[in-house]
């Protein structure tokens, strides 16, 4: 029971979170310079004609009072309307928010596959060339920009070897998306049994994916690495291997005892790549939630960017709770 | 005479966080310290005697019970400002209760600084305290890690006695050290005692220690005294189960003396959360009567400050005689180790190569 | 807790279980050169038997226990040294063999529990999984023998602390825990590090007696590694004192308590007599540490009241006082 109040008072506080988040998000947002009233109109507009358009999207309110209302329409669903797509905020993310996150959840699957065995590899035999291997990585990884190692990934698969799809969104031009269910393309195609479908958004992940996974392996299989040594080197370890533990069990051990923070960095990371994957989105044409927003900041197209926090904040809070309700599940020392 | 420091029914209890149960420290603990005197108090883990100390030191305010130094009373933090420096604490682990990164000059001066003295008083009480316990004048400008744990300890003393406390609390003041540090520093107390005539709390769960530095003794079990005085006679023949279950278990190094008795504690100390209404010893003692379920033993005054609580203590001073253990061992020690040949053996086979 | 009768090594066993020989561990330093930890240490246990080895902080007796294991402390090696258990020199074994053996021939019973133990497992399972790696049963098995463990070092309420975590268990019986793992493929060597220091004197008391009835009823031999002088003296049959990395005297327990010989155990022994002037005589005031570590000569003649010029030249031979009764000293104490 005592899980289920922690739980519930922690969906409890995502409200009033994501009040401040949004708060913060508009006042911020409100300061960049672009006045969309200019940019509707464009550059022959009368400035009586911008002053009215001003007056009525509401621009020429006070800050507080545009968020209030901002926030009365939240609560019926009204995420506002993008003027450059002209629909519903809602509807847009709808459609590109499962892109996104279905491209991050790949990416993060494939990074840990990569960082966490690489990782403990390093740490079970710190002199090893598996260690010094790693070490490179990790510092490549941190180092090499995520679009760059895309457009090398396209220029070698795509251009010179021809194995892999155009990066020019997430399923062929010539097919029709499967019908929507999730919203995640090979989700819904294996719902409908559209292999065609079904094949071809797969080939299409496979290069962002691959992207996200080998930038993003770098900071996982660090942060095994460190742990997992940390934890080798503590008493209770150096105690299994007194009581003539094999190799196997102690490692195996040491990696349970790793977890939290590990899961951590993952959570983390899950996060931030909700927004932060906005570049390779780019590159492949992805059409996803943080392309959408990168859109909105350039065009002072408001509803959009909140739209885009709100979504990703909302995720985010999730995510946290996944990791922490995790903790308690590894660790007995936690909560009770 | 007024007592220096008087604490009578002292009681402190803490709330655990996240629910109604009171963990109960101290139930009830009487004592009195006179000028000039030690004052051991013994106890296991959850007896209460670390918190009895911070009580007295202010670190923590009593629940009830009064605390009284020379006559005024100090029971609560706010009517303390009297007696500011005039006591003062000595922990146990030298090394974290001194700052790493702070010389140790600095650390010694510290109390000086919070009483606002002037820089040069407190240059010239630096070197008296540090006169005081056998430190030299270039070890001021070391950190505490370039000094072993006996060192260390002297810099604690020194800290102390800087503003010549009329009583120092000490806690736990050897557990951490070897046995020569802590013969060292038991030492060095005792003479600054002698020359300067500081009054002692010496809490500890060293039994042979406390028995050799102590002139009364007080002896605690899950927050109450439960017997104290003359700390030979306490030790040579204890009055209360408890008591002789605590000496009954010290090991000392001479495999020919070991106290025997009778009386045998079964099972572990219980939690101090939901105490019983009788005897706390109750659920563990071997002489357990109904009576002793009911109703806590009142205080028995046996005489020249002999207190005892418990109903039959009379048959447990019957059971077993009168053994003083630790005078014997030491009287057995300088028997067996005061063999010392007056001039040291002769070199017999440098004195050959020589001729 | 019942007083030690003297105890007479048994007729049958003249083979030694353990002989330590010349033991030497180094630790390197970061200069590039190394720091001596243990030298020339030569000691035996017979089966069965309880010997007691004495010393302060930083005299090596961690580094000691540990090595004998074949696990020095991190960085220090075995540099030189046989330990001979049961004839087989441990040092000369492949860690695949050593391992096999650790925790099941012999073991350790180690100091501060609750920090050794893992925090994520329960303690009934983690003395299961010993049981279960060196004694190749099955884990239903292994599982019944923790339990008869944890009766057998008399926690309270067993089946229910099988389920306990480290954190949720006393200083005490974490500590009975860690005795329960230590014993429960019945070794025949115990070496126990500190086990009872920072245990209130009760529960030591309690410990003790458990540790030495079940050593007996499983004929284990145990080397008592210790602070405390007191316990040693109605714990071990054998005593021994280590400084500065060496044994300085050995000696049956009846000789050590009764006739020491060595200045350096004197000065101990006087030490817990709470007497300042014994102690002072055996002590020397304003000690100069020497500047060269490892120089020639014994490594106690700075501290020695009765060191003379040949203690500082010349190592000492370890000199035989008696049965069984050895001091490293030119000029030994003798009665």
């Amino acid at each position: 029971m005592q899980l289920a109040a922690y739980i519930g008072r922690r969906l409890l506080f995502i409200a009033p979170q994501l009040l401040g988040i949004v708060l913060v998000s508009f006042l911020l947002i409100k300061t960049i310079p672009g006045d969309p009233a200019v940019l509707m109109l464009g550059p022959t507009a009368t400035p009586e004609a911008i002053a009215s358009l001003r007056a009525k999207m509401g621009l020429d309110k006070p800050i507080l009072t545009q968020f209030v209302i901002y926030v009365k329409a939240l609560a019926h669903g009204d995420l506002g309307t993008s003027w450059q797509t002209t629909r519903p905020v809602l509807e847009d993310l709808l459609q590109r928010f499962p892109a996104t996150v279905e491209l991050v959840t790949f990416g993060l699957l494939i990074a840990i596959l990569i960082g966490v065995p690489l990782g403990l590899a390093a740490a079970v035999n710190p002199t090893g060339w598996v260690a010094r291997v790693a070490d490179i990585y990790g510092l490549s990884a941190g180092a090499v920009p995520d679009f760059w190692l895309a457009l090398v990934l396209i220029y070698v698969f795509y251009t010179l070897l021809g194995a892999l799809p155009p990066p020019l969104g997430r399923i062929d031009l010539a097919l029709v998306p499967p019908v929507q269910v999730t919203g995640i393309y090979t989700i819904d195609a294996l719902i409908a049994r559209d292999w065609e479908a079904f094949g071809s958004s797969a080939a299409h992940l496979v290069l962002p994916v691959a992207t996200l996974g080998l930038i993003n392996a770098g900071p996982i299989l660090k942060m095994t690495h460190a742990t997992v040594e940390k934890m080798l080197q503590s008493d209770f370890s150096r105690y299994e291997v007194l009581c003539g533990m094999p190799p196997r069990t102690v490692i195996r051990n040491a990696l349970r005892n790793a977890l939290p923070s590990i899961i951590t960095i993952m959570g983390v990371l899950y996060g931030f790549l909700i927004g932060g994957a906005v570049l390779v989105e780019i590159v492949f044409s992805w059409g996803g939630a943080g392309q959408y927003a990168v859109q909105g900041v350039l065009n002072s197209d408001l509803y959009p960017v909140l739209g885009f926090v709100l979504f990703s904040a909302i995720f985010s809070l999730v995510v946290y709770l996944a990791v922490d309700l995790i903790y308690f599940a590894i660790d007995p020392r936690i909560g009770h | 005479m007024t007592a220096l420091l008087e604490v009578s029914g002292l009681y402190k209890s803490f709330t655990i966080s996240g629910s109604r149960a009171l963990v109960q420290a101290v139930n009830g603990v009487s004592f009195a310290i006179q000028p000039g005197e030690t004052l051991g108090l013994v106890g296991e883990s959850g007896s209460g005697k670390t918190t009895v100390g911070r009580c007295i030191l202010g670190l923590l305010d009593a629940t009830d019970g009064s605390i009284r130094f020379r006559g005024q009373d100090i029971t609560l933090g706010g009517r303390r400002s009297k007696s500011r420096g005039k006591m003062q604490l000595v922990f146990q682990e030298p090394a974290e209760s001194l700052d790493p990164r702070q010389r140790i000059g600095r650390s010694i001066e510290e109390p000086l600084v919070a009483l606002k003295f002037a820089s040069n008083e407190r240059q010239d009480r630096l070197l008296e305290s540090i006169g005081l316990v056998g430190l030299s004048e270039d070890m001021l400008n070391l950190y505490p890690a370039e000094l072993s744990a006996g060192q260390q300890q002297r810099v604690g003393i020194a800290r102390a006695m800087i503003t010549r406390p009329e009583l120092v609390v000490l806690d736990e003041p050897t557990s951490a050290l070897d046995p020569t540090a802590r013969a060292e520093i038991i030492e060095l107390l005792q003479r600054i005692q002698g020359e300067l005539g500081t009054s002692y709390l010496f809490i500890s769960h060293d039994l042979s220690t406390v028995r050799f530095v102590s002139h009364r003794v007080a002896v605690m079990y899950l927050g109450m005294i439960v017997e104290q005085g003359d700390a030979a006679k306490v030790f040579a023949q204890p009055v209360h189960p408890y008591s002789v279950g605590l000496l009954s278990a010290v090991l000392l190094p001479n495999p020919k003396l070991k106290y025997e008795t009778a009386i045998n504690l079964q099972g572990e100390i219980p939690s101090p959360i939901n105490l019983p209404k009788g005897c706390f010893l109750a659920s563990r003692c071997p002489l357990v009567l109904q009576r002793c379920r009911d109703e806590m033993p009142p205080p028995e005054n046996l005489g020249g400050g002999h207190i005892v609580h418990c109903f039959r203590h009379q048959e447990v001073a019957a059971l077993d005689p009168t053994t003083d253990t630790f005078t014997r061992f030491q009287e057995e020690a300088k028997r067996i180790l005061g063999v010392f040949p007056v001039e040291p053996q002769l070199d017999s086979a440098a004195a050959q190569s020589e001729n | 807790m019942q007083v030690v009768a003297e105890h007479a090594a048994r007729p049958d066993a003249t083979e030694p279980l353990l002989a330590v020989r010349n033991l030497r561990v180094e630790f390197p330093t970061a200069l590039g050169d190394s720091r001596v930890v243990l030298r020339g240490i030569s000691f035996s246990l017979l089966p069965g038997e309880i010997v007691g080895l004495v010393g302060e902080s930083g005299a090596g007796k961690t580094t000691l226990a540990r090595s004998l294991l074949g696990l020095p402390p991190v960085p220090g090696r075995i540099t030189a040294g046989e330990v001979l258990f049961r004839g087989t020199d441990l040092r000369a074994l492949p860690e695949r063999d050593l391992r096999r053996m650790r925790g099941k021939d012999l073991s350790m019973v180690v100091p501060n529990p609750r920090g050794e133990l893992n925090p994520l497992l329960t303690v009934g399972e983690q003395i299961a999984v010993v049981a279960q790696v060196h004694l190749g049963i099955s884990r239903k098995k292994a599982r019944e023998k923790a339990l008869d463990m944890l009766k057998a070092v008399q926690i309270p309420d067993p089946r229910r602390r099988f389920d306990a975590y480290a954190h949720q268990l006393s200083g005490g019986m974490a500590q009975r825990v860690v005795i329960a793992m230590a014993l429960v493929c019945s070794p025949s060597l115990v070496i126990s590090d500190d086990a009872t220091s920072g245990l209130d004197v009760t529960v030591q008391s309690q410990i003790l007696d458990l540790i030495r009835a079940l050593a007996e009823k499983q004929r284990s031999a145990m080397l008592f590694i210790t602070r405390d002088v007191g316990i040693t003296a109605h714990f071990c049959d054998r005593v021994a004192v280590i400084y500065a990395g060496q044994i300085m005297e050995v000696a049956p327990r009846h000789a050590f308590f009764f006739e020491p010989s060595h200045p350096y155990t004197i000065m101990l022994l006087a030490a817990f007599s709470h007497s300042p002037e014994l102690r002072h005589r055996w002590t020397v005031p304003d000690v100069k540490r020497r500047t060269v570590e490892g120089a020639a000569g014994c490594s106690y003649a700075d501290r020695c009241p009765l060191a003379q010029e040949r203690c500082r030249t010349v190592e000492p031979p370890l000199a035989q006082l008696g049965p069984g009764h050895f001091s490293k000293c030119h000029f030994p104490v003798v009665r």
